[in-house]
């Protein structure tokens, strides 16, 4: 079904996009925001009008959330939740709802998709039981348990800010937490220390990471060191799981692992359209290049939020408001004068957060290592890829991933590449001792969704 | 779009047994949380137990079969008073 044409339409209910159609609307836009959850919040504010979401945030977030909710609820932007997004161009957006097609023809569009975790392979991972640490919080978060039996011993894994926070909410529900193994990267880490003492400008945040660490010590997990070559052994489920140590090979029985190796923007979106990518060699991913309004190389389309560069919730409040008000200035609703005026303070903030954050770049940047994992790790779970197959293809003279996937399969299952994207690139230039930058990245096709014949045909009739 | 949902609970059906969850999760966290099923999902291609491994729509391996559609990813979906779902094992039949 065609919708009526609007000034904007926003995708992603999140912290970003919430902001940014409220900031529009604001102008005076008439704004649609699509999201394919069924209610605001996105990841970080996920279920922030009911008391479950709001209890697992800290209070400055849930009152940050909640306003947000609130301001979002009394405005005039028509919100389609449950809205899932296959196809988009900077002036029109097709989404499916309930099985039904849904176009919305636009003058501009702000896409807020988010982050994800980086997905990192290992022997294993594939079975019922290994979990990502994210999907493990929103589990917790959204009155789910991991096990039945709550003291059934849990191991986390990898490296990144997220496993601060699962732990706090693990310790909370009184999860028993039989290990913590640290994939850090030292050599990085270190490099944290000059940003990290600037951090001091963002006192509040810093006693955020310092509250939690206090929290996490008193409960005296088993923490690890340098952990590597993770294994999960199992045959339905995990069962346990082995690693190495200071050349030692140590076991734990679990039926429950989660992992977190960081957290990368979703990208789908935009390299479906061909916007222009940034890599960060530091925190090993492509982001989409944007100006600090959030315009994209394409006119007409802008982006917020953590799927730019993730800099976390605050920042992606911030990130949509601004490319609320710049939405707005190029439809020439306000002038240029006042969306000057309308996006000094933002701005501010932004680079202050920024500025106040570098270290987090540096304390959790991936180490490379991780993705040295054994030929028979599947690295496509949708099609069964696996490294060695990968390997293969590239020293038989394939150097870039779009060949390797024609010729493995790897990224053209239902998930488009979305959980073997990252590790196909880093396998293929180990392979040959380069670069991810230097491997290409996967050339993604719309709809970035799975969408029927049916309701595909049904879009291409209407133009 | 307001929604009553605070404190209260559904009852869906998981592979014919009844389970009785928080209003407001998705399948896929009702399905791994409460009916703690394991496997929901045989891999197609390599016949491999899989499980929702994300939660947030990324990486397909929650796909269930829900009021009688295939293939939908149950994390997106949420849960409905008499909501049928079906997981998506081979040893099961459901495929
Ligand atoms: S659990 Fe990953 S897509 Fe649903």
């Amino acid at each position: 079904m065609m919708e009526r044409q609007t000034d904007l339409v926003v995708v992603g209910a999140g912290p970003a996009g919430l902001a940014a159609a409220c900031a529009a609307s604001n102008c005076g836009l008439e704004v649609n925001l699509v999201d394919e959850q069924s209610s605001p919040g996105g990841q970080l504010f996920r279920n922030i009008e009911s008391p479950l979401g709001q209890a697992s945030l800290d209070a400055k977030e849930r009152a940050q959330g909640m306003a947000l909710a609130k301001k979002f609820r009394a405005s005039d932007i028509t919100y389609f939740p449950d809205t899932t997004v296959w196809g988009l161009e900077p002036h029109k957006v097709s989404c499916t709802a309930e099985g039904k097609t849904k176009i919305f023809p636009t003058q501009s569009v702000i896409v807020a998709p988010g982050a994800m975790e980086r997905p990192v392979p290992f022997p294993g991972w594939t079975l019922p039981g290994v979990l990502g640490a994210g999907g493990a919080d929103i589990l917790l978060r959204s009155g789910g348990t991991l096990l039945k039996d709550p003291a059934q011993p849990i191991v986390l894994a990898g490296n990144g800010p997220l496993l601060l926070l699962l732990a706090c909410h693990l310790i909370d529900r009184g999860v028993n937490i039989a290990a913590w193994l640290d994939t850090g990267y030292w050599r990085k880490r270190i490099m944290s220390a000059i940003p990290m003492a600037v951090s001091f400008f963002d006192s509040a945040y810093l006693g955020k990471g310092l509250s939690m660490a206090r929290k996490i010590a008193k409960a005296k997990i088993p923490f690890v060191l340098g952990a590597k070559n993770l294994q999960a052994i199992g045959t339905q489920r995990v069962e346990k799981i082995t690693y190495e140590v200071k050349g030692e090979t140590k076991e734990i029985a679990t039926t429950c692992l989660l992992l977190h190796e960081g957290i990368i923007p979703r990208t789908h979106i935009l390299s479906s359209l061909g916007a222009k990518h940034l890599w960060d060699p530091v925190q090993r991913y492509w982001h989409p290049e944007v100006t600090e309004c959030g315009a994209t190389s394409i006119d007409g389309l802008y982006l917020a939020g953590d799927a730019g560069y993730v800099h976390g919730g605050d920042a992606s409040i911030t990130k949509g408001t601004l490319a609320g008000i710049d939405a707005a200035r190029r439809l020439g609703v306000i002038t240029d004068s006042e969306a000057a005026f309308r996006s000094k303070q933002p701005l501010n903030k932004l680079r202050l957060t920024r500025f106040a954050r570098g270290f987090l770049r540096y304390v959790f940047a991936p180490n490379p290592a991780i993705f040295a994992v054994p030929d028979q790790t599947k690295v496509c779970r949708c099609e069964s890829v696996s490294a060695g197959d990968i390997r293969k293809v590239v020293l038989e003279g394939n150097t870039d991933v779009n060949e390797v996937k024609l010729y493995t399969r790897c990224g053209m299952g239902p998930c488009q590449g979305r959980m073997c994207g990252p590790a196909l690139a880093e396998i293929t230039a180990a392979t040959l001792s380069t670069s991810p930058k230097k491997v290409g990245s996967l050339h993604i096709q719309q709809p970035f969704r799975p969408v029927s014949l049916e309701n595909y045909c049904d879009t291409t009739t209407q133009d | 779009m307001e929604k009553s949902e605070h404190n209260d609970t559904v009852t869906i059906l998981v592979d014919d047994i009844p389970v009785t969850v928080p209003a407001g999760i998705s399948v896929a966290a009702a399905v791994l949380g409460h009916h703690h099923a394991g496997e929901t999902y045989t891999n197609p291609v390599d016949g491999s137990p899989r499980a929702p491994y994300c939660l947030m729509g990324v990486c397909f391996e929650c796909m269930m079969e829900i009021n009688g559609e295939p293939n939908i990813q149950s994390c997106l979906v949420t849960v409905e008073e008499g909501m049928i779902v079906k997981r998506q094992v081979a040893t099961a039949g459901a495929k």
